[in-house]
């Protein structure tokens, strides 16, 4: 990760060193898909409660280690979680690189924030996504009523403090304290 | 001195600058790629069918092993809960026993007239045959589908469109299959569509879901019969993927439009379901050469288009010098030769024997003649 000296520069244990610790690339990933594949436990709530952890994944890491969560990434996140939620194909896949690449690009310009306005942020974030992947949807041949929609984006909104929680104890464990 | 030199920095933000052009063109490529996807799902939403079935197959086992633990804790918790109340249960039960033994009575000499007349009438009842019994290990909870995710496949002989079902009631349908898992198309999300019956009136309607718990019912006839709470819906048997019969939900608030009802099932609480065959399914189409077999332009068949054919050869007989063998299309239908051709009689399409019809002429295309009047062929 935080490669202080040039690799040709490098002592021999130093590059074993460092080639041991390139799993850690993997991590946002791993843990985005992770979140997606809870997202598929066998829980039949009433009302659509399963949060889009697939989402929080996908924008915390892309606050977190912009460079470990590109767009590209998103989209096969978003292809997996399409498959697994038997959605059309392209309804994540579209909209989770759009996330990445929108926190991207917003990170970029104004620079980092306080928790609380990423919370915001994600509100914000998460409500345009829901009534995108309802018409994405909806242009495939999912109609469905908004209503049931809302009720996950709430739910998205309330998972988020435990979900950046997680996300930020495995950054410090595995990554390192900086972001 | 000036180390590293200016113009290394210089060239060093350009290469920040190619960099992020390149990932933003990377990035536009994600997207285009993404929304091409969507487009090709539009058209053609079973062209990720194998993958789709790939992807639960890999996490049915993983919900298959997870959910252990925690049905385990679930029969124990039920064992206890068991023992509260039971006296009081007891009684209940056997004062139903009671009533039960002599509604089975009355039941047993329906059942055998039942069977006499069905006999008298020889109907003939679709064979239900169970194909798979499956644990339940997935779901897709979210506001657009809602289904479930069962540990049986097409190793098991589970296909696409074959009704889900519990002792209470109807789950659903499966509607993707891998060789190990099946996603089953609960009743409450929003394309499912059962077609049902009232058991009180005997009207037919669709019990139709809404991402929610509560289903619709939907295009009833005779509507201006208002339903009451507590009717039974039970499924009616059209469509032929539903056996009759199976319950399916209870109407809880009859005056509003359109009637709400509960689903007999709660997907929440089950363990195992059943995968049955499908009841009546369509049978498979025989495939039909379009070049060998008429086909009444009412009916829009094929590739027909008379007016492109019947003015092709006008048109090169007058640019041409020597004018090729005519095309037989004039004599298609009214030659005899042809007949034997048709596999179809007109009169069986159910065609007015007047109408024009279209016969294959040498040139293994559909023709039909604009100006001679058809003839029926012997």
């Amino acid at each position: 990760m935080n490669r202080t000296a040039p690799y040709r520069l490098m002592s021999r244990e130093e590059r074993i060193d460092w080639w041991a610790g390139q799993w850690r690339r993997t991590l946002p990933g791993l843990i985005t898909l992770g979140l997606v594949v809870l997202m598929t436990a066998p829980i039949f709530a009433p009302l659509p409660l399963m949060p889009q952890l697939g989402l929080l994944g996908v924008f915390i890491w892309a606050t977190f280690q912009p460079a470990m969560m590109p767009p590209w990434l998103a989209f096969v996140i978003g292809i997996v979680s399409d498959l697994l939620f038997g959605l059309p194909l392209g309804v994540n896949a579209t909209l989770l690189p759009l996330t990445a690449m929108f926190v991207r690009g917003f990170e970029a310009r104004f620079g980092h924030h306080v928790y609380r306005f990423d919370w915001v942020m994600l509100a914000a974030v998460a409500l345009v996504y829901q009534v995108l992947g309802w018409q994405a949807a909806r242009f495939a041949g999912n109609a469905t009523g908004f209503a049931p929609l809302l009720v996950q984006w709430l739910t998205t909104v309330a998972a988020y403090p435990a979900v950046v929680t997680l996300c930020a104890a495995l950054q410090r464990r595995f990554i390192g304290p900086r972001s | 001195m000036d180390w590293p030199p200016p113009s290394r920095r210089m060239s060093t933000t350009r290469r920040e600058q190619n960099l992020a052009l390149l990932g933003a063109l990377a990035s536009g490529a994600v997207i285009a790629v993404a929304l091409v996807l969507l487009l090709l799902s539009r058209a053609n939403p079973e062209g990720s069918a194998r993958l789709r079935g790939t992807a639960i197959d890999l996490v049915a086992p993983v919900w298959s092993v997870v959910r252990v633990p925690f049905d385990l804790v679930g029969t124990g918790l039920g064992y206890v809960g068991d023992y509260i109340g039971a006296a009081s249960r007891n009684r209940d039960l056997e004062k139903l026993t009671a009533e039960q033994a002599r509604a089975l009575q009355t039941q047993a000499a329906i059942k055998s007239e039942n069977q006499q007349l069905r006999s008298l009438l020889k109907v003939v009842t679709p064979e239900r045959k169970v194909i798979a019994s499956a644990r339940i290990a997935g779901a897709s909870s979210g506001g657009v589908v809602r289904s479930a995710v069962v540990s049986a496949g097409s190793d098991s002989g589970v296909t696409v469109g074959q009704p889900v079902r519990v002792a209470a009631g109807l789950v659903g349908r499966t509607v993707e299959v891998g060789s190990s898992a099946t996603r089953v198309l609960l009743l409450t999300d929003a394309n499912s569509r059962i077609p049902v019956t009232i058991v009180r009136t005997g009207q037919s309607a669709l019990v139709v879901g809404a991402s929610r718990a509560l289903v619709e019912v939907r295009e009833r006839v005779g509507a201006e019969t208002p339903l009451v709470a507590g009717d039974r819906l039970v499924t009616s048997g059209d469509g032929g993927v539903f056996p009759p019969g199976i319950p399916v939900a209870v109407v809880v608030n009859g005056g509003q439009e359109p009637p709400l009802a509960r689903p007999f099932v709660n997907p929440a609480g089950l363990g195992m379901v059943l995968i049955e065959s499908a009841y009546l399914p369509v049978p498979a189409t025989v495939p039909v050469d379009a070049n060998t077999v008429a086909v009444p332009r009412e009916a829009g068949g094929g590739r027909a288009k008379p007016s492109i054919i019947t003015s092709t050869p006008r048109a090169t007989a007058s640019a041409l010098p020597p004018p090729p063998p005519p095309p037989v299309t004039a004599p298609v239908v009214t030659a005899t030769p042809a007949a034997p051709a048709l596999k179809f009689h007109p009169k069986a399409m159910n065609v007015p024997l007047a109408a024009p019809v279209l016969s294959p002429t040498d040139n293994g295309r559909l023709s039909a003649p604009a100006d001679a009047p058809a003839a029926p062929p012997q």
